[in-house]
């Protein structure tokens, strides 16, 4: 197969992926264990992603659809270089931010304040760029005068508006989603997918892996559909959607 | 490597700050305990060792708290640079980012730390007496290598940590023992030459000694040694990098 070379029109390249994960049963993590149980170590090998070749152009909004472990949230993880791929090679240009979980790295004894001022520096943020946005971030999560209490204090709702808010603030060039979209009540689900909508028309490229087709439907210009680790179809959202719906619905 | 890290800078004043302020937060010093812990274990060991040790120094108590915050930034990093990138499992497995600004910034705060800390050593050597000389100058340098060896170690010890998990315990026993094999609590004239020149091989017997010389004995430290433990440094830190950049593709799922 023909090695893609680093096209910049192109935010994401997936070239010829895949992703094997090693599953020892009983995995030794002790000396001792390795010791006495060093030829009694199952080992197996889960593929979970086979020969992947996606091209994401810059600007485009594409959904990864699929019934659970068909390996779209390994294709995402792989794109933020959280884990790394077996085989082939992903290529991405341009500032990323991932929200495969919210509010990771939040310290819960710091103000929400503080907490923003971490959780947007883990996305490389620098002081100044956090200064600019930080009332953006406030006022987008609602927080109001909360924002100056200890995050341990903040109900789970509170929490999650919060970590998205920063989140979606970091302007990032390209923003990998996971299942998040169904955050705070109807209010701020509604205001989190306008502010996606905003995202996706000043340029962005966004990737998101979601169950809810009706928003994918909206949102989305393209789907991907896996299915067992390869892609089985890829192109307009309602043609993959309605065949996914057939074959899995 | 570096460009990546300088684009997250932010990231690790935030995490050295979450490492100073986070640990103490919720008790009634904060972080005056920094302050506090130094000063108890130093009076513990001013009580008890000149009973056992006859032949103890004049100002016995200065002697050993010039050694003993040097020594316990050694310590303190050490223990828990091996354990962090375990510990910060969960934000790994989650968001990216430069995997090294983890032991990086345990050693920055130990060094912050350990900077404030020197104010002990001031204040014992004006109430004891001894004052100051030029050679505090050459407290920079001394610094600068303890914190080369010290990154370089828990590059190596952070990253196998997360492989085999027995590393922690592993180390935490053999920073005990070292502890009696640097001369902290004694000094290196007590023994002969042979003695001596094993104890050399620990690097941070070179470390602590030249604290000593420029603030206790205000000497010229022993620069032979000094380079020699620098050269050491720097190759660990070169191997640290090589180790740790190897095993950090892993680190996500392995933990």
């Amino acid at each position: 197969m023909k090695r893609k070379t680093n096209n910049l029109e192109n935010a994401i390249i997936v070239d010829n992926v895949y992703k094997k994960f090693k599953l020892v049963y009983d995995k030794p993590f002790t000396l001792k264990e390795r010791f006495i149980f060093w030829k009694n170590t199952r080992v197996g090998y889960h593929e979970v992603l086979k020969n992947v070749n996606v091209e994401i152009k810059k600007g485009e909004t594409v959904a990864l659809i699929g019934v659970n472990g068909s390996g779209k949230s390994t294709l995402l993880k792989l794109m933020t270089k959280i884990i790394y791929p077996t085989n082939g090679n992903i290529i991405t240009n341009g500032k990323l931010t991932s929200l495969l979980e919210l509010g990771a790295g939040f310290h819960p004894d710091f103000t929400g304040r503080e907490n923003i001022y971490f959780n947007a520096s883990i996305f490389g943020l620098t002081a100044k760029e956090i200064d600019a946005r930080v009332q953006e971030i406030i006022d987008f999560s609602e927080l109001g005068e909360f924002i100056e209490a200890p995050v341990r204090t903040y109900s789970s709702g509170m929490y999650m508006r919060l970590a998205f808010s920063v989140a979606i603030n970091v302007d990032a060039d390209i923003l990998l989603i996971d299942e998040i979209l169904a955050v705070g009540d109807q209010h701020f689900q509604d205001k989190c997918f306008a502010k996606l909508e905003e995202l996706k028309k000043s340029d962005k490229t966004i990737v998101i892996v979601s169950h809810s087709l009706g928003s994918v439907k909206k949102l989305c210009d393209r789907a991907i559909w896996l299915y067992n680790g390869e892609i089985r179809k890829d192109g307009d959202t309602k043609e993959v959607i309605d065949e996914y719906l057939k074959v899995c619905g | 490597m570096i460009r990546e890290l300088y684009n997250y800078r932010q990231l690790l004043k935030s995490n050295v700050r979450k490492e100073i302020r986070g640990k103490y937060k919720g008790s009634f010093l904060g972080v005056l305990w920094s302050f506090v812990n130094p000063l108890l274990t130093t009076l513990v060991y001013a009580i008890v060792f000149p009973f056992i040790l006859k032949s103890a120094q004049n100002h016995y108590t200065t002697f050993i708290v010039i050694a003993i915050l040097p020594w316990n930034y050694f310590t303190t990093v050490i223990s828990q640079g091996t354990s962090t990138v375990l510990m910060n499992g969960n934000l790994l497995k989650k968001v990216y980012f430069p995997r090294s600004i983890l032991p990086i910034s345990i050693n920055v705060s130990g060094l912050i730390n350990f900077l404030i800390s020197c104010l002990i050593i001031a204040i014992f050597l004006i109430c004891s007496g001894i004052g100051f000389s030029f050679y505090i100058l050459f407290l920079p340098l001394i610094v600068l290598i303890q914190f080369i060896l010290l990154q370089g170690i828990i590059f190596i010890t952070s990253s196998i940590n997360v492989y085999v998990r027995d590393l922690e315990y592993i180390i935490n026993f053999f920073i005990a023992m070292l502890f009696y094999a640097t001369p902290v609590l004694y000094s290196m004239d007590m023994f002969p030459e042979s003695i001596q020149n094993i104890l050399h091989l620990n690097p941070m017997t070179t470390i602590i000694e030249s604290y000593r010389d420029i603030f206790f004995y205000q000497q010229m430290p022993n620069l032979i040694h000094l380079g020699l433990v620098f050269l050491l440094s720097i190759v660990i830190l070169w191997i640290g990098i090589v180790v740790f950049k190897k095993l950090e593709k892993g680190f996500a799922e392995e933990l």
